[in-house]
């Protein structure tokens, strides 16, 4: 029996050791630089109520999230991620508010994803949201602080791609595009489906300027420079006050000085209607996704009753270790603490060394000696766990 | 000059490969280590461009693309909707061409109008089922094989079959004929995510001139 009982779900597992060292060891460095810019931790919890995360509000489908009822027949879902959380939270405690709400939050989310994908069901995952500013300095400052956290784990080469999904908006709605084919199209030109949305616009008999425009979009990587060139490819408002603010939030971007880590992705579209303007995504190698997604959902907190401006984004914790590891960036561990090997007889004396240095703040671990164990045991050990040095107790009178 | 990185292909062992290494030729693109058909190795590399090569089986060239141990693959269409990945799908190469079809001997045609519960067989369960449920909305019952699929509904273990067709002679040869079309499939181009934004310049430049190429081959025959 024992033995079958060792196994975790698919999906789930433990970290310990030098991984878990290294793990907490970039949250902090995430957190740390969230500090810096103000945002205030706060815990919500693991589960709520199914409507929190349903369909018109968050991301996750609703096959994809772990449900459970309650004594009176409530379904509960845990958490799938973390911003109808501090958009509900806003909105029940800063409901009179006027002035930002800076808000940060780690912990663990479950999205119950297909088997054998080799996709984590738990993943931890870190962000920020800031709620009441819809003003460009605040996109900037949450692109510019991923910028900065990313860098402050140890990332050198990274991208962070930026989009405004109300260029495209713009562009089907003067076309006379409906709905189905809006979300068609929305979904080939995300994933760069040029032929696809070529097919689709050629079939629904859009107008060919229009087309040209949509299909460009697929294909539209660029940097600052490129802005421009989409600014002359339409002439309908919503769209041309789209690439504004992006113009404008590369000039804040270049205040900050990050703007070597920055370009432009306008066919980067979320397939969830559920972004309202700037959305942006952070890219580094060996993984196969993004390492950080964000975006402004100045909808959502009007779900919960309070019409406010929010952006925000979020690391998956797990997938930029993974990215660390593959680059050779792990975060160096320090070594700390004491390991104390005493006699059976000594122990009196060890114990006194023992609370000494953990008085002064030093870790000391304490063990008794067992014979057979050779001293390059105890070393051996203590370097596992990473401890500076092994202490020798021994005998009274030896 | 910082070191340019490798930009990995993988691409489905065989025939779809022969086609796509003369496609890249064409653009300029080659790998003379892999006309070597005696070769042993894995892994082709050219390394004037920075450009390494693998043969993969179809299915799995997703799968590397997905993950990011390749930058870019060619598979076909039928393997891309059968695994769902998340990978960019650019460009269709215009070759490979058949069709995803619903086949069975005749009598059978009458079992697909009254959403009545039949037994598929299929090398590709999830077309299949997205088919019957979501276009069709038929119950179905179905059964996964890996290989000479047409056996099914002779031998009695299926009514009908999903699979790729090209000619349809091998289905006629065994007294079975296609019964409807699901969709036409051809070979795709696929790129990683991750490496579309950060090798974006050195991919989009290949797409660039594929594109030309195989829209102008389109357009000569008439298409």
């Amino acid at each position: 029996m024992g033995k079958s009982l060792l196994h975790t779900p698919e999906g789930v597992r433990d970290i310990y050791g030098a991984e878990f060292a290294a793990k907490q060891k970039i949250e902090e460095r995430l957190a740390h630089v969230i500090h810096l810019y103000g945002y205030r931790d706060i815990q919500t919890p693991t589960f709520e109520f199914f409507d929190v995360f349903g369909n018109d509000i968050g991301t996750t489908p609703s096959r994809e999230l772990y449900k459970f009822f309650d004594k009176e027949g409530n379904t509960l879902v845990l958490r799938p991620d973390f911003t109808p959380s501090m958009a509900r939270c806003a909105a029940k405690y800063f409901m009179e508010e006027k002035l930002p709400i800076r808000f940060s939050y780690s912990g663990n989310t479950f999205t119950n994803t297909g088997n054998l994908q080799g996709k984590l069901k738990e993943v931890t995952q870190l962000g920020a949201e800031l709620m009441m500013d819809d003003s460009v300095e605040a996109d900037a400052e949450m692109i510019s602080m991923v910028i900065d956290a990313l860098k402050n784990c140890g990332l050198k080469e990274f991208q962070v791609s930026i989009g405004q999904v109300e260029y495209f908006k713009g562009v089907c709605s003067q076309a006379g595009i409906d709905k189905d084919t809006e979300q068609k199209l929305r979904e080939f030109i995300s994933s760069k489906n040029y032929f696809g949305a070529k097919e689709l616009l050629e079939e629904k008999q859009v107008r060919r300027d229009y087309a040209k425009v949509l299909l460009n979009m697929a294909d539209m990587l660029t940097d600052a420079g490129g802005l421009a060139e989409a600014k002359k490819m339409v002439n309908n408002e919503r769209s041309l006050m789209a690439v504004e603010r992006l113009e404008k939030l590369y000039q804040v971007l270049c205040t900050y000085g990050v703007e070597k880590y920055v370009s432009f992705d306008l066919g980067m579209l979320s397939k969830y209607n559920y972004y309202t303007g700037v959305i942006f995504k952070a890219y580094t190698y060996g993984v196969g996704d993004a390492v950080v997604k964000g975006g402004r959902y100045d909808h959502l907190p009007g779900y919960f009753g309070k019409e406010a401006a929010a952006i925000g984004f979020v690391a998956v914790v797990d997938d930029l270790m993974e990215a660390l590891n593959r680059q050779h960036l792990k975060p160096e561990l320090k070594e700390e603490g004491v390991l104390i090997v005493y006699e059976k007889e000594a122990f009196a004396k060890a114990l006194v060394q023992a609370k000494e240095l953990r008085s002064q703040g030093i870790s000391a671990e304490l063990i008794a000696r067992i014979p057979e164990k050779s001293r390059e045991d105890y070393e051996r050990q203590a370097q596992t766990n990473r401890q500076k040095k092994v202490v020798w107790i021994e005998r009274q009178g030896q | 000059m910082e070191e340019k990185r490798y930009l990995t292909f993988a691409l489905t062992k065989g025939r779809l490969a022969d086609k796509t290494l003369a496609l890249l030729e064409k653009v300029g693109i080659t790998c003379e280590e892999m006309k070597d058909k005696s070769s042993r190795k894995l892994i082709f590399v050219n390394e004037e461009l920075k450009l390494k090569f693998f043969l993969a089986k179809g299915p799995d060239v997703p799968t590397y693309v997905e993950y990011g141990a390749a930058d870019i693959g060619v598979t076909g269409k039928d393997i891309l909707l059968e695994e769902g990945r998340r990978v960019y799908e650019v460009l269709d190469l215009g070759f490979g061409k058949c069709r995803m079809c619903v086949c069975g001997p005749k009598e059978a045609r009458e079992l697909l109008k009254h959403h009545e519960m039949i037994r598929v067989a299929s090398k590709y369960p999830v077309i299949a089922k997205d088919y019957f449920y979501d276009k069709k909305h038929q119950t179905v019952d179905i059964i996964k094989l890996n290989g000479s699929v047409e056996l099914g509904p002779i031998v009695g273990l299926s009514d009908v079959i999903v699979d790729i067709v090209e000619t349809g002679g091998t289905l006629k040869e065994n007294g079975l004929e296609v019964l409807e079309e699901i969709c036409p499939i051809s070979a795709r181009m696929i790129v990683n995510p991750v490496s579309m934004q950060m090798e974006s310049e050195r991919i989009r430049k290949i797409l660039k001139s594929l594109r030309e190429i195989t829209e102008g081959e389109g357009k000569e025959k008439g298409l």
